[in-house]
């Protein structure tokens, strides 16, 4: 395990412990109380259940939900063991644990702990469930490449599979897709509409302009105007977030309404404020505005909760300490030196060295083995002769593959330039064409999804061809075969 | 969500203007069948489906006419301000002094190409006005020259230019004992080529509408305006807002998604086709009365036995056991669904063509189409295509 450098003389104070651990549970979401903590210290089994769920919240890619909290505890287990060895959790004693929740609640803790010292976790925790006041955007594909739920079980085919029934959900799925796509240009308009008709509501300068979720709660603070179809031209009708709320596009990193309805229905236990005591009865007949506020006071004790835990997290790390003390010594190579983080410096010189010095050799033998290649090839080659027609076929070939590779290489620049940041942007819509350091522009980012579309069409048009090919060469193999192609394109 | 209504063609535009003007006067109707606060919501989401508001409160029909001939566009926009309720936009029609004799080809290859950009750009302007459009909606006839060869073109091009839009062509097919000698020819052509480009094909029979009219609901003189009432009553019900299935608070938005979603989403069976009831007129709906589960056995009924209006309905045909996918819909007074007739209507329709293929007759009409760049392999082209649709109906 890492050893953080830590201040003696911050633990000196007596009750700092607890106020730490308390610091941690309340900034991380669905926290355990820190009677768990010391619990785990000791590898009681009563704390076992509990440290899984939060190392399943933590490790899960997925927004808190109601899908989450339905999942088994064998499940939660397994993937929280699956994501910790594919990050490159060193310890082996977690691996072996029971999914049953019956024990090794100390290796629960000790994985928790090493999460916590890879990087940012309470931090990162709220930047997933963060209120988004403004309309918000995400630019990266990383959203939809994390939500990946838990696969279903393989469900082999029975028997042969109807080719029409394929067709006919393919039908379904493209015309879902259109009106999605449609849906989304809706979107965009209405999105426009109401940027341009409240420029100059807003009190910060630099945005200008109101966001639907604020120009809703001025609009109708209480939540009491039912909406009648569907928004009008000319004013500021804001039927589109209830009446899209059932086909929203879901353009921000979570549907805000949902979550806003949801959140206090949801959440248990030290979620649920103080000032609620009514529960989730109650909350339906809140008004946004209320739940909104709610929501934010929510968030600023987190925040709190998370600067605290920084303050005292050198306390932390000397109980840690003690914990990994209290465990039974592993397999020294396993458990002691972190060999797949190669960045620490502080872990064992004779190790690198070893490896350094296998590289080396590896390297010696690839770079023989392409000489003798190369000396091999250029043998046959010049016994193929260098008459006129080599050399020209040969120009001809390098000058398709400096193309292939120039083209390739355009791409890829093209793709990978000005990388905008991960995660959601607001926008902001902005008449002088002013923007800040770190602001994004429509016009370039438009540019450069222009590319990427251009490059993956012409790689679709280039397998296209291939399968024509491929189809042209089975037809001509079957004399007597009429082929018609299907309508439609 | 907003509809875009693009109307071709002497029939499409009659019909359009039917259409339109059933959807006004269903939601301003004051039968007192709903509370005022949802009569205001249904209202309010029509109105945004179908009209877009004007200063001084006259809504403006969400609708594109063209035709190459004046006379039917002007009896149109005419008719719609005489009512005073609503009209059509003052620059939302384009046509021509010259018709097109009927010749698809002539439609297809010169009208279409020329009037392009200008025909483009009127629609492009009403989808500007729209917050937001759910898809076109394209009425034409199928055997007509102007609606039918313009009409594929423009379908073309909506497909080229609004790719992720959804389109529904509502096609008029036309009577057996035609009026127009190459109906067959621009029936087929009409056919393959929409069949490609756009995302559902809604058809109406002319014989069978004659029929409802006569049958059901006595009118003695049956005009083209009595036929396009009844088709204008079919299309609203079916456009009108409905609740969803989750909450009824809300209207759905997006009609055309949920229907094409739930109807086409096979990209080789395109055709829809509407069964309504009841079929009245207005003096008798008050000396009726109706049950919600009578109403929907009668329904149920014509569609298996495969009829096309109440009246004479075989009660002894029962369904086969494995039909295919159908979804109810409960809209407000109607039901949809999707069926296997139309399957049959395409195959026998299939056949007459194919009888007019053999023999003289193929070749006697044939040059009017080449002269304007139809060439006879297009023709084998769409007969091909539409075989290959029959087909897929036929092994449903």
């Amino acid at each position: 395990m890492r050893r953080r450098r830590v201040d003696p003389a911050a633990g000196a104070r007596a009750g700092a412990l607890p106020e730490a651990i308390a610091a941690l549970s309340r900034s991380l979401p669905s926290g355990p109380r820190p009677e768990i903590f010391r619990r785990a210290k000791f590898d009681r089994p009563e704390a076992t259940s509990a440290l899984w769920q939060l190392l399943f919240r933590v490790l899960s890619p997925l927004p808190a939900g109601n899908a989450l909290a339905s999942i088994a505890l064998e499940v939660q287990a397994r993937l929280v063991k699956s994501a910790l060895c594919s990050q490159g959790y060193p310890r082996l004693a977690l691996a072996q644990l029971p999914e049953d929740g019956s024990q090794g609640s100390r290796e629960l803790l000790l994985a928790l702990s090493w999460l916590l010292a890879r990087g940012p976790v309470p931090e990162q925790m709220l930047a997933q469930t963060r209120v988004p006041l403004g309309d918000e955007m995400t630019v990266c594909q990383c959203e939809a490449l994390a939500s990946l739920v838990p696969p279903a079980p393989h469900m082999e085919a029975e028997g042969p599979v109807d080719v029409r029934h394929v067709q006919w959900l393919m039908g379904k799925l493209r015309f879902r897709w259109r009106q999605l796509v449609s849906s989304q240009q809706e979107q965009c308009a209405l999105l426009s509409k109401i940027h341009l008709y409240t420029r100059g509501c807003h009190s910060d300068q630099n945005l200008g302009h109101l966001s639907v979720t604020e120009a809703e709660m001025l609009r109708d603070p209480e939540g009491g105007q039912k909406v009648s179809g569907a928004g009008a031209a000319q004013n500021l009708d804001l039927a589109y977030p209830k009446g899209l709320h059932f086909c929203t596009p879901g353009m921000g990193p979570r549907t805000f309404w949902n979550d806003l309805w949801l959140v206090p229905r949801l959440l248990p236990g030290d979620w649920a404020a103080p000032l609620d005591p009514g529960g989730a009865s109650a909350c339906s007949l809140l008004s946004p505005l209320r739940v909104l506020l709610r929501t934010l006071e929510r968030e600023s004790r987190r925040l709190e909760a998370v600067l605290a835990w920084r303050r005292a997290e050198p306390v932390f790390w000397q109980w840690m300490d003690t914990v990994l003390g209290t465990c039974a010594p592993e397999a020294p190579a396993a458990a002691s030196q972190p060999t797949f983080l190669p960045w620490v410096p502080e872990c064992g010189d004779g190790e690198l060295e070893l490896v350094v010095r296998e590289l080396q050799t590896l390297e010696e033998e690839l770079r023989e083995a392409v000489e003798r290649r190369r000396v091999a090839w250029e043998a046959k080659a010049r016994g193929c002769g260098r008459g006129p027609e080599w050399s020209a076929a040969r120009r001809a070939s390098r000058e398709t593959v400096e193309k292939e590779l120039g083209a390739l290489q355009r791409c890829w620049e093209q793709e990978s330039g000005p990388a905008p940041a991960h995660g959601p942007h607001r926008l902001v819509r902005r008449e002088d064409g002013a923007a800040g350091d770190r602001d994004l522009r429509a016009a370039e980012l438009i540019r450069t999804l222009r590319s990427q579309e251009a490059c993956l069409e012409a790689v679709l048009r280039q397998l296209q061809g291939q399968c024509r090919q491929e189809l042209a060469r089975l037809a001509g193999a079957l004399p007597g075969l009429i082929w018609i192609l299907p309508p439609g394109r | 969500m907003s509809i875009v209504t693009v109307q071709l063609g002497q029939c499409g535009n009659q019909i359009g203007f039917e259409v339109f003007d059933a959807l006004l006067s269903d939601s301003h109707s004051s039968q007192g069948l709903c509370c005022k606060r949802e009569n205001e919501a249904y209202q309010a989401s029509c109105k945004e489906r179908f009209f877009s508001e004007e200063e001084n409160g006259v809504p403006i029909a969400r609708a594109v006419l063209v035709d190459m001939e004046p006379k039917v566009i002007n009896q149109t926009l005419s008719k719609a301000a005489q009512s005073g309720r609503w009209k059509y936009g003052q620059h939302a029609c384009f046509c021509q002094k010259q018709g097109s004799g009927n010749n698809w080809a002539y439609g297809y290859s010169v009208h279409g190409p020329r009037h392009e950009e200008s025909i483009m750009n009127l629609i492009r302007k009403e989808v500007e006005k729209c917050d937001s459009v759910s898809g076109f909606f394209i009425i034409m006839s199928m055997a007509g020259g102007t609606g039918s060869g313009i009409g594929a073109f423009v379908t073309q091009n909506l497909q080229d230019q609004y790719s992720n839009s959804l389109k529904m062509n509502q096609i008029i097919w036309p009577y057996g004992t035609g009026e127009v000698i190459v109906q067959n020819y621009n029936s087929i052509l009409t056919l393959s080529h929409l069949y490609r480009s756009s995302d559902a094909l809604l058809v109406h029979e002319n014989d069978a509408v004659h029929k409802i009219c006569a049958k059901l609901m006595n009118i003695k003189q049956i005009s083209f305006s009595d036929i396009n009432q009844v088709l204008a009553h079919q299309l609203g019900s079916v456009f009108q807002p409905t609740y969803s299935a989750e909450s009824s608070f809300h209207y759905r938005r997006n009609p055309l998604g949920d229907l094409m979603e739930h109807l086409v989403p096979h990209p080789e069976f395109k055709m829809l086709s509407i069964r309504n009831v009841p079929h009245m007129s207005e003096n008798s709906l008050a000396y009726s009365t109706f049950t919600w589960a009578g109403l929907l056995k009668h329904l149920r009924q014509m569609l298996i036995s495969n009829a096309k209006m109440e009246e004479g309905i075989d009660w002894h045909v029962r369904p086969p056991l494995s039909g295919p996918p159908s979804l109810s819909k409960m809209s407000l007074n109607k039901d949809l669904h999707f069926n296997t007739s139309i399957a049959n209507l395409v195959i026998l329709r299939g056949k007459d063509v194919q009888s007019a293929d053999v023999g003289k007759k193929f070749r006697a009409y044939i040059h009017q189409y080449t002269k304007f760049g139809i060439e006879e392999e297009d023709f084998l082209d769409s007969f091909t295509s539409l075989e290959q649709v029959v087909a897929s109906y036929c092994n449903l």
